[in-house]
């Protein structure tokens, strides 16, 4: 419950008082760039009007007025309300979700639409403005201490359970968005081995592709021994330990090959470490560090990871998930098949040159040459019709943003604002990041769609319910601090 | 300095813009490919092909007139599914040829390429009612031939080889080139030049109207009407009465050099080598025994016979071993050596007689004369003197007409003689040259020259067959006269001679017209192959020449036979317009000859 529910008013009828008008401000830019770009994708000699209910620029005209609307009155609504309800709203959104599995219609393999009439809902897209309010809500509760692994496991379940069943609907990439909120649990104070471990599985994974095993392996030692450098210095140490590795290393392969022996650089590689070994215990006794025994696990973590990748990759991923990756990692080039989107994003982009085209001049976007290019692929068109200055400009529009709700949520005086704030600019990040990636061949084609460009109702209206609400929390901060 | 996990993420999202801003500058501004990419994805060049020029006889009519015609084009990428029994319908192919084109030309380019040729333009405009994704038409012009006549002189038109596309960039696979005659000759300037449309297509290859207002358009240039020196009544005319018949006749208007019929027989209707049976018609053609295809006004290189009798008198003439009045006995042959026969006429006789006559064996002591000459000295250098006469006459060499495929026919050398016996010949072993027989060959052309020669009294204008090129110049080379090695007074006597071989006294007295003053000289050439070819040289009216004319029918027999009264038909119709023997055009039409030389291989 709220401690501090008393500082919580604001002056009678000043509505847009405390509100962050250059959020406001980049927010109407971008959904009027999104409704511009929509119209251009779409856009045909016989169709012109860009207000056509009938077109998808119209539609989303219809609904960028709603979201406004709503904006409206989340501002209206008393920023308490969105804690009472927080709870409510996750398990509505969960129910939602769940319905889908009865009443739900399959869009691009996706079984996360629920037909309304003449509109499709994506419930994806709000559950994870409720999974925000439910984790602020929980983690601003009494008790909550993010050290503690029971904490951290409620953590998990709320923003485990809506992955789950997103993922369990085939909509892959959405489920992954519900990862972002590691974003928040950062500013949380979570612990940095996570991020650690994470980072160093999508450098293994990416590296297991290029680099040879035992120069990988190598690689591997080397970065372990720097991560614990980093904690317990002794440089000199470390100089002298990995000397003697590698000097082991190459007196057991030469000494094989005297005594015509062949042994493998892989195979005198491990040997040397073993023969070592009991210089890393003398080290860790005689210093009294016990972490060193965390590090010699996240070695052998490290190395069971990297043997294991191919096996991942040859039994679990699906074909269509292999030639994403192998397309993007540059070990296949399909243009027809797995890379034609990617390529023809590419050719979208990279033809828009400095200063692009011009508006409804592009010949890849008016031609229909990049799928889904109003949804998923809708920066294909910034690209090409507005260059390099247009997408640099709505990359500056996005960091702006992200950074304003960052801020709203330093701002904050208690922990459900600031969970909340970040969890949003997690979600925004991660799609932004993600999206522009995938559209310029960064990363693998994950279908998710850029945040107040990309058309669709669904998305739009959550996203825009998010920032406002984040608005909404952060005027009282604005209140508070004239006081 | 210790960042706050709130800056440590700042500074997280800014390092990520950063690498998605370095890319985006790589893709936009860096590397230039994606425009050319965008460019393959979105722009369709749209070949205009032009009108092919025209070809007018020398009265303007129409020798070779351009329809339109349409070819299919597909781009294979672009093909959608579509009702492959309604365009079977349209079109006019049963399914298994659509079938089999389409597998021919794969799935997966993105060029375009011809499915069917030369379609009627009724068929494109059925075609065009309906849509089929991937595929358009592409105007074309196809030939038509109003007389059906001069398939060897026109030549045919016909789809460029690989060779030609990688020597000529203008070419492109599934164009059309002259092949022979005066569409190869004149290609230039008949083809005019292709135009450029750049077309935006959409993802489906539909058309989506014209790229940047038109800046990188071309227009197509239409292809530039020639008239030719063909006068196509006279041409008609000599195919009819060389039919059945294998050989040649070319007429030239001596003043001029422009070649006012050149018939290769037997010939082809031209309008057999257009459109979609060009090929298999082709192929016919070139399998018929009797060779249709080949020129042989040009290539043929036949034994000039008695033809050949004017230029040794020339040569004596200008080389002084000879004067008009000279007289020899003749006892029906020459007999020196392995010795040469005669027939029978008066004797002794004078060079003017020995024309009318055709007499062998005057013409043996006058090639004697001129090779065993003493102020040569050497049978050798005299052999050389006697050659290049006969060069400066046009024998033995190309005459660099405009038409192409001219060959040189053969005037053997000394060094020739030298190897076939060794070095030991003198002028009696080579005596058979003396009256065009032996080892020499002379092209139609050649021969119809050489009477152009003597009718114009000393020279001759090169042949050629185009008279005027519309808005164009014709090439000066043929405007020149050509004087020949022999002092032209010396062809006076040599034009007489041959004015009362047909109008006195003598061999050709079958060709005279009344009131055309014809002169002639006929010729019986023996040849290894069977029959003796019929020859007959000519022209007229002896004062003031307006055509010369060489015939040549292989294997015919005298000259007077059936070379004459085909010369002499042909010089009543060009210079009178009409025909008062319709009796001996059907005497010469239905006179048939065997070619078992030809047939029964």
């Amino acid at each position: 419950m709220l401690s501090d529910s008393g500082y919580y008013s604001r002056k009678e009828g000043a509505i847009f008082a405390g509100v962050d008008w250059p959020s406001v401000l980049i927010y109407m830019v971008m959904v009027s760039l999104g409704i511009m770009s929509i119209y251009a994708s779409v856009y045909n000699d016989s169709n012109r009007a860009i207000f056509d209910m009938a077109q998808k620029s119209g539609s989303q005209l219809m609904w960028t007025g709603i979201s406004v609307v709503l904006g409206v009155v989340i501002l209206l609504v008393d920023s308490k309300y969105y804690h009472y309800i927080a709870y409510q709203a996750y398990a509505a959104s969960i129910l939602l979700l769940l319905s889908t599995f009865v009443f739900g219609r399959t869009v691009n393999g996706a079984h996360s639409w629920i037909s309304l009439g003449p509109f499709s809902v994506q419930p994806v897209e709000f559950a994870k403005l409720t999974t925000a309010l439910a984790l602020g809500k929980y983690m601003g509760g009494y008790g909550f201490n993010i050290s503690r692994m029971k904490s951290l496991s409620r953590v998990g379940m709320i923003v485990g359970l809506p992955a789950l069943i997103v993922c369990a609907q085939n909509d892959t990439g959405s489920a992954m968005v519900f990862s972002s909120f590691l974003f928040m649990l950062y500013r949380e104070g979570f612990t940095g081995w996570v991020y650690m471990v994470l980072g160093m599985i999508v450098f293994l994974s990416v590296s297991s592709f290029f680099v040879e095993p035992t120069a990988l392996y190598v690689l591997i030692f080397l970065i372990v021994v720097a991560i614990e450098m980093r904690d317990n210095g002794m440089m000199k140490q470390k100089i002298v330990y990995v000397a003697s590795v590698l000097m082991a290393m190459l007196l057991i392969f030469f000494g094989g090959m005297v005594l015509r022996h062949e042994i493998s650089m892989m195979r005198a590689f491990i040997l040397a470490l073993a023969v070592t070994l009991p210089m890393v215990a003398v080290y860790a006794v005689r210093y009294k560090l016990r972490n060193v025994v965390v590090f010699v696990v996240f070695f052998i973590c490290s190395l069971l990871f990297v043997t294991s990748v191919d096996y991942v990759f040859d039994n679990v991923l699906r074909p269509h998930q292999q030639h994403r990756i192998l397309d993007l990692l540059g070990l296949e080039n399909d243009v027809k098949g797995a890379g034609y989107n990617v390529n023809q994003s590419k050719i979208a982009i990279g033809s828009g040159g400095l200063l692009g085209k011009g508006f409804l001049q592009g010949t890849q976007t008016k031609f229909d040459f990049v799928p889904e290019q109003s949804t998923d692929f809708i920066f294909s068109t910034v690209g090409e019709e507005w260059g390099f200055i247009g997408s640099i400009t709505v990359l500056a529009l996005f960091v702006a943003l992200i950074f304003r709700v960052m801020r709203m949520g330093d701002r904050q005086r208690d922990t459900f604002g600031r969970v909340y704030c970040y969890g949003v600019a997690g979600v925004f990040f991660f799609h932004f990041f993600v999206n522009l990636g995938m559209t310029i061949g960064l990363i693998p084609v994950i279908g998710i769609p850029l945040p107040f460009f990309s058309y669709g109702g669904s998305s739009l209206l959550a996203f825009s319910v998010m920032l406002f609400i984040a608005i909404r929390l952060n005027c009282n901060a604005q209140y508070q601090s004239w006081q | 300095m210790e960042l706050s996990r709130s800056q440590s993420l700042r500074i997280f999202i800014v390092l990520v813009a950063l690498v998605i801003a370095g890319r985006l500058f790589y893709l936009q501004i860096i590397d230039t490919r994606y425009k050319e990419y965008a460019n393959n994805n979105a722009l369709r060049p749209i070949v205009l092909n032009p009108p092919r020029g025209e070809i007018y006889d020398r009265n303007g009519l129409f020798l070779a007139q351009s329809r339109e015609a349409y070819d299919l084009m597909v781009i294979p990428r672009d093909v959608k599914p579509f009702d492959t029994l309604e365009m079977c319908r349209i079109i006019g192919v049963d399914k298994a040829e659509l079938v089999g084109q389409l597998k021919k030309v794969g799935r997966s380019s993105r060029r375009p390429t011809v499915l069917f040729k030369l379609l009627d333009k009724e068929v494109k405009m059925k075609f065009e009612e309906y849509t089929f994704p991937g595929f358009y038409t592409q105007y074309r012009t196809i030939r038509s031939y109003p007389f059906h006549t001069g398939g060897n002189i026109l030549g045919y038109v016909g789809e460029v080889n690989d060779n030609t596309i990688k020597n000529d960039s203008y070419y492109k696979r599934g164009d059309y080139i002259g092949m022979t005659g005066i569409e190869r000759a004149y290609e230039e300037v008949l083809r005019g030049r292709k135009g450029v449309r750049m077309e935006l297509v959409d993802v489906h290859g539909m058309p989506k109207g014209g790229y940047a207002d038109g800046l990188y358009d071309t227009l197509a240039v239409p292809g530039v009407s020639i008239t030719s020196t063909i006068d196509a009544k006279l041409q008609l005319l000599g195919e009819e009465l060389m039919e059945g018949k294998v050989g040649s006749i070319v007429a030239i208007e001596p003043k001029t050099g422009e070649i006012l019929m050149m018939v290769s027989s037997p010939t082809y209707n031209p309008d057999e080598l257009i459109g979609r049976d060009r090929s298999r018609n082709y192929l016919k053609l070139l399998r018929e025994p009797r060779r249709p295809l080949y020129n042989r006004a040009v290539m043929a290189s036949y034994p000039p016979g008695s033809t050949f009798k004017l230029s040794t008198g020339l040569i004596g003439l200008q080389e002084g071993v000879l004067v008009p009045s000279q007289r020899y006995v003749c006892n029906s042959g020459y007999y020196v050596g392995r010795g040469v026969k005669c027939h029978y006429h008066d004797s002794p006789l004078d060079l003017r007689y020995s024309i009318q006559t055709s007499c062998n064996t005057y013409y043996c002591y006058v090639f004697r004369n001129i090779l065993d000459n003493k102020a040569y000295g050497d049978v050798k250098v005299g052999f050389e003197v006697w050659r290049d006469y006969l060069l400066s006459m046009g024998f033995g060499r190309r005459l660099d007409s405009d038409f192409s495929g001219e060959l040189k026919g053969n005037l053997p050398t000394v060094d020739f003689y030298d190897r076939v016996y060794n070095g030991k010949w003198n002028s009696l072993t080579t005596i058979s040259l003396s009256i065009g027989q032996g080892e020499m060959g002379v092209t139609p052309l050649q021969l119809a020259n050489f009477t152009a020669t003597i009718a114009n009294r000393g020279y001759y204008k090169i042949p050629h067959i185009i008279k005027s090129i519309e808005g164009g110049q014709i090439d000066s080379r043929f405007s020149v006269p050509n004087y020949t090695n022999i002092d032209p007074k010396h062809y006076q006597v040599i034009a007489e001679g041959m004015y009362r071989a047909v109008n006195v006294e003598g061999t050709a007295v079958g060709a005279a017209v009344k009131g055309l003053d014809i002169c002639g000289k006929t010729g019986t050439a023996e040849n290894g192959r069977g029959r003796d070819h019929s020859t007959f040289a000519c022209f007229a009216p002896y004062n003031d020449p307006k055509i010369a004319m060489s015939v040549y029918v292989e294997h015919g027999g005298f000259g007077a036979t059936v070379a004459m009264p085909i010369a002499s038909l042909l010089l009543e119709q060009y210079l009178t317009d009409t025909i008062t023997r319709p009796g001996l055009v059907e005497y010469v039409k239905r006179m048939t000859i065997e070619y078992p030389q030809y047939d029964n291989k």
